[in-house]
């Protein structure tokens, strides 16, 4: 039997839990209305939002998109060592993916911190509003990401997770690649797109 | 098969399209470039759902879901600019 045909046959599956799956749709939902929010009040405000943006590095949006595509391809990459029962070694891949989702976590504390200092906080314009809204809601679920990522990761070390068993690994891993999904639609909306 | 490069091959292009994205916006401002970094944007969502979300093997009802959450979202905030 050919390879493609072996694929044809291979059963469509559905990875993680049916649960996991809802919440990824609420969440994407939420951060749907709330990105079009942001793009209506530009709309509204071109000239205060092109200001903002001018005032946000677009560099280190960059670096923070690949820092969190970069953790996804880790989290990925320790699924499939889970699944083909090598637990440590997804366990050493989830710290991995944790130390990039650090490296994410101290470039947004710092552009925070640099906004801030200027005198940019949540009530300096409707644009600095949303901003810190949007960046901020969006910061919160990579901190519950990298949670779970050290869950996952602790998991694996002590077993828990196998070839027979790894949905809530998978689930976990979804998770992650939920926060990167928004952000590959919020990153240009917020720093980019005049 | 494994999955490494498929990953990997997907990982690359992200990084490529983000850097992209980027270059984009250097570009004066105009509709066609907006639309062009939309339409990298949902390229992006593409690859993170049926690379790393592995929903190129899963159930289409599932895969149109999450892939139309990105190009419905595209196309509202393409009218809105």
């Amino acid at each position: 039997m050919s390879t493609s045909a072996e694929t044809i046959a291979l059963p469509r599956r559905l990875p993680g839990d049916l649960a996991m799956w809802f919440f990824i749709l609420a969440e994407l939902s939420v951060f749907a209305l709330l990105i079009l929010a942001f793009t209506v009040a530009q709309a509204l405000y071109p000239q205060v939002f092109s200001e903002g943006r001018q005032l946000l590095d677009r560099s280190t949006g960059l670096a923070m998109t690949l820092s969190l595509l970069t953790a996804g391809l880790f989290a990925a990459l320790a699924q499939e060592q889970v699944r083909q029962d090598r637990p440590r070694r997804g366990a050493l891949l989830l710290c991995v993916a944790l130390l990039l989702a650090c490296g994410y976590v101290g470039i947004k504390l710092a552009e925070y911190a640099h906004l801030l200092a200027n005198g940019l906080g949540m009530e300096h314009n409707t644009f600095f509003t949303l901003y810190w809204i949007l960046t901020g809601f969006h910061f919160l679920h990579v901190l519950l990401g990298m949670v779970i990522l050290a869950w996952l990761a602790e998991g694996c070390r002590r077993r828990r997770y196998g070839a027979q068993e790894h949905s809530g690994l998978e689930s976990g891993v979804l998770y992650w690649h939920m926060v990167d999904l928004v952000w590959v639609l919020l990153f240009p909306v917020v720093y980019i797109l005049d | 098969m494994s999955a490494s490069p498929v990953l990997i091959a997907c990982w690359m292009a992200l990084a490529v399209l983000s850097t992209g994205t980027v270059a984009l916006g250097q570009v004066a401002a105009s509709g066609l470039v907006s639309i062009a970094i939309l339409a990298v944007a949902v390229t992006k969502a593409w690859l993170i759902a049926d690379g790393f979300m592995e929903l190129r093997h899963a159930p289409q009802l599932w895969r149109r879901l999450v892939l139309s959450w990105a190009v419905v979202l595209a196309i509202a905030i393409s009218f809105t600019l």
